[in-house]
């Protein structure tokens, strides 16, 4: 029951745990998926803030430096203007680019070729597309051209030119110089090293496509893929929603964002994505065991102590009812129910106590009814044969507690016989009784039809043998005296040895071999013996009942105190009636007060002559 | 009264210890009844037995009569007081005691 109790309450705890502990990973694992989400998006949205931001400041460093250069080689116009001879002057070039902080001044004629210049003076600017692009201001005297800024030379590095009208004749003045505010601020705001500068969360980052192609990543070897060589096309990015991709064999969460005509992607590790949410599964795991620990533990506690040990106190109580025990009293008074679940056992074992008391007192009577049927089969009257003066017979039964099986028995089988029977029935109660009637007639009635001792108990056993499925057995001894000869013959069936008083003798057993018992065997063969009784000779008859009378400490009575008594002084001249009253004082001072066992039942035949 | 059993193969000694009366005598049938099968020789043990009532003799009956069907009974250690019983009441003839 406790075990039942617990197991059921085990599995509803953890299931409520792992219900719990599922609900948690699947909330937390939503949780971290919108928030990486989130800061992906949050750092594409910083990158292309950076990308518009770049874009303007390269803008403003791109007229500053225009403003800056036009301004230079407008006042070397003038200067020109003020004093043409200076373009004679050996030296003057170089002198100006010091003065001015550029790296190369040209002075064009009308030509198009450079008349003085520290380095190339001579070079016709017709001859390279890139100087050609000025030749088209030659003759406008507003002409203001600041080239693109481009690279140049072995290391490639940004240079730009700018030129304005001469103002003293046809001619173009240009200056050439290396932007390096442009050029850092183009470099910075190049979006192949955008980037570099962005990193999310540990490990995740920004790759930046254009055509489906990589063309900035933080991790060099990704540069100049194609997206679709991941699994991912074009439809996927467009979609602008979140998807996972597999990029050098690590799983990545990837959020698109288009900044035309840019692919932004925002990408970032799954496992680092599932950190958080680990961690916090982690320390879930760890507190709901601690709590659902005890929580199992305090409602087994309680169950146990409100209801479990009630049932088992419940439970105790029905058993030594069960065992006979009427008068134990459930009290278990721990909760109202169980109050009132005692007080319904008390009542119910009270009324079947009642009951049982009641049907006790009715087998009882009915036992004693049993008992006085019984007892009045038997002859009472004493003396039986007023006229008979050839012998004196008296008998006595003192019964047990419980309907035993004793019987004695006399009767005439003709002027000249009497029979005389005293038996004992294996067993007690009622079985026990209708056997013992069932013996005693069988008996008469063979005896009656004129059959010797022995030849009735050969018929009585072989009947008795017949539907005995107790397997019950009757010890008895029985004889017939032949009243005019004083002959008596009898037959023992496995009974007390009877004593017999012979004129001057003393009493003493009648020593013959008994038979077994009536109804144990059907083939037993009984042999009859006779003794010639004289006038005065005293037989005494007895069943078990004396001989294993207990004192109180459990002694027996026994054969030897049977027959010493029988000869003491006080008893030996008795007569029938006198020396079975005096046998029964004796017994009764020797038992005291211990219960009586077994029937005591005892007959004295004496014989007086014809 | 105490009542120990002792099974080797088909042979079962039963040795009995106190008093074999009204009161104990069905504790003896009942363990003859659930011990009985298949034994082929019933040894009784009576060294111990200090008395033996009716009731008690109809179990031995009652036993003997079985083991006639399937094997022999043998009685040992019978004491005088009941031996002296077992002859008074004829059951020295049914019963083989050593």
């Amino acid at each position: 029951m406790r075990k039942t109790f617990q197991k059921w309450l085990l599995i509803f705890v953890a299931s409520a745990f792992f219900l719990t502990l599922c609900l948690s990973f699947y909330l937390q694992t939503r949780e971290a998926k919108s928030n990486s989400i989130d800061l992906i998006d949050l750092k594409l949205d910083d990158a292309v803030k950076q990308i518009k931001l770049n874009t303007r400041n390269v803008e403003a460093i791109r007229i500053m430096t225009e403003s800056e250069a036009l301004a230079k080689a407008r006042a070397l116009a003038e200067i020109i203007l003020s004093n043409p001879e200076v373009l004679k002057e050996k030296g003057w070039p170089g002198r100006m680019e010091k003065i001015l902080d550029v790296d190369e001044v040209h002075i064009i004629n009308k030509d198009g070729i450079i008349i003085a210049s520290s380095s190339a003076t001579g070079y016709d600017m017709a001859s390279n597309a890139q100087s050609r692009e000025f030749l088209k201001g030659l003759g406008d005297p507003d002409f203001e051209f600041v080239q693109g800024a481009q690279p140049r030379g072995m290391d490639q590095e940004i240079f730009q030119y700018t030129g304005v009208s001469r103002l003293d004749e046809t001619g173009i003045v240009q200056i050439g110089y290396y932007p390096t505010r442009l050029a850092n601020a183009m470099s910075l705001a190049d979006i192949e090293n955008l980037a570099d500068g962005f990193r999310i969360g540990n490990h995740g980052s920004i790759l930046i496509t254009k055509s489906g192609k990589i063309v900035s990543s933080i991790n060099d070897k990704l540069l100049g893929m194609r997206m679709d060589s991941f699994g991912i096309q074009s439809g996927t990015l467009n979609k602008k929603e979140p998807f996972y991709a597999t990029i050098e064999e690590k799983k990545y969460l990837c959020k698109p964002k288009i900044f035309s005509p840019y692919v932004l992607i925002g990408i970032l590790p799954i496992d680092e994505m599932y950190v958080s949410r680990n961690e916090m599964v982690r320390s879930l795991v760890f507190s709901n065991t601690i709590l659902f620990s005890i929580v199992f533990l305090l409602v087994s506690f309680l169950v146990d102590r409100v209801v479990i040990s009630g049932i088992f106190h419940v439970n105790r109580s029905l058993e030594k009812i069960t065992e006979g025990n009427l008068n134990e009293r459930v009290d278990v008074r721990s909760n109202p129910e169980f109050v009132s679940l005692s007080n319904g056992i008390n009542t119910t074992v009270s009324a079947l106590k009642d009951a049982i008391t009641e049907a006790a007192a009715r087998i009882d009577k009915e036992l004693e009814f049993a008992r006085e049927i019984q007892l009045s089969s038997l002859p009472t009257v004493f003396p039986p044969y007023p006229d008979r003066t050839e012998f004196d017979i008296f008998a006595a039964i003192f019964t047990a507690k419980e309907v035993g099986g004793d019987f004695y028995d006399f009767f005439m089988i003709d002027e000249d016989h009497l029979a005389v029977v005293i038996a004992d029935v294996s067993g007690k109660g009622i079985p026990a009784s209708l056997f013992m009637m069932t013996s005693k007639t069988m008996i008469q009635n063979l005896a009656e039809s004129g059959r010797s001792p022995a030849e009735v108990f050969m018929d009585a056993n072989r009947h008795l043998c017949e539907n005995n499925e107790a397997e019950m057995f009757v010890t008895a001894f029985m004889g017939i005296l032949e009243i005019s000869t004083g002959k008596y013959t009898f037959v023992n069936a496995g009974h007390n040895k009877p004593l017999i008083r012979q004129s001057v003798n003393g009493y003493d057993w009648i020593q013959t071999k008994p038979g077994f018992v009536l109804a144990g065997i059907n083939t037993t063969l009984y042999k009859q013996a006779e003794i010639i009784l004289k006038p005065g000779d005293l037989l005494f008859f007895y069943t078990d009942g004396i001989t294993e009378a207990n004192d109180p400490s459990g002694a027996f009575f026994g054969n030897e105190h049977l027959k010493a008594f029988l000869n003491s002084p006080e008893a030996i001249d008795a007569g029938p009636d006198q020396l079975i009253h005096l046998m029964k004082k004796e017994i009764d001072s020797f038992v005291k007060d211990a219960p009586q066992a077994d029937d005591i039942t005892m007959l004295a035949l004496r014989y007086k002559g014809s | 009264m105490e009542i120990q059993e002792l099974k080797e193969g088909s042979k079962l000694t039963i040795a009995l210890s106190g008093r074999l009366d009204t009161i104990t005598a069905p504790d003896l049938e009942n363990k003859l009844n659930s011990s009985l099968n298949a034994v082929e020789e019933l040894v009784f043990d009576f060294k111990e037995l200090g008395y033996l009532s009716s009731a008690g003799l109809r179990v031995l009956l009652s036993a003997q009569k079985r083991m006639n069907k399937q094997g022999s009974l043998v009685i040992h250690g019978v004491n005088e007081t009941i031996m002296e019983i077992f002859e008074a009441t004829g059951f020295t003839d049914i019963l083989k005691i050593e």
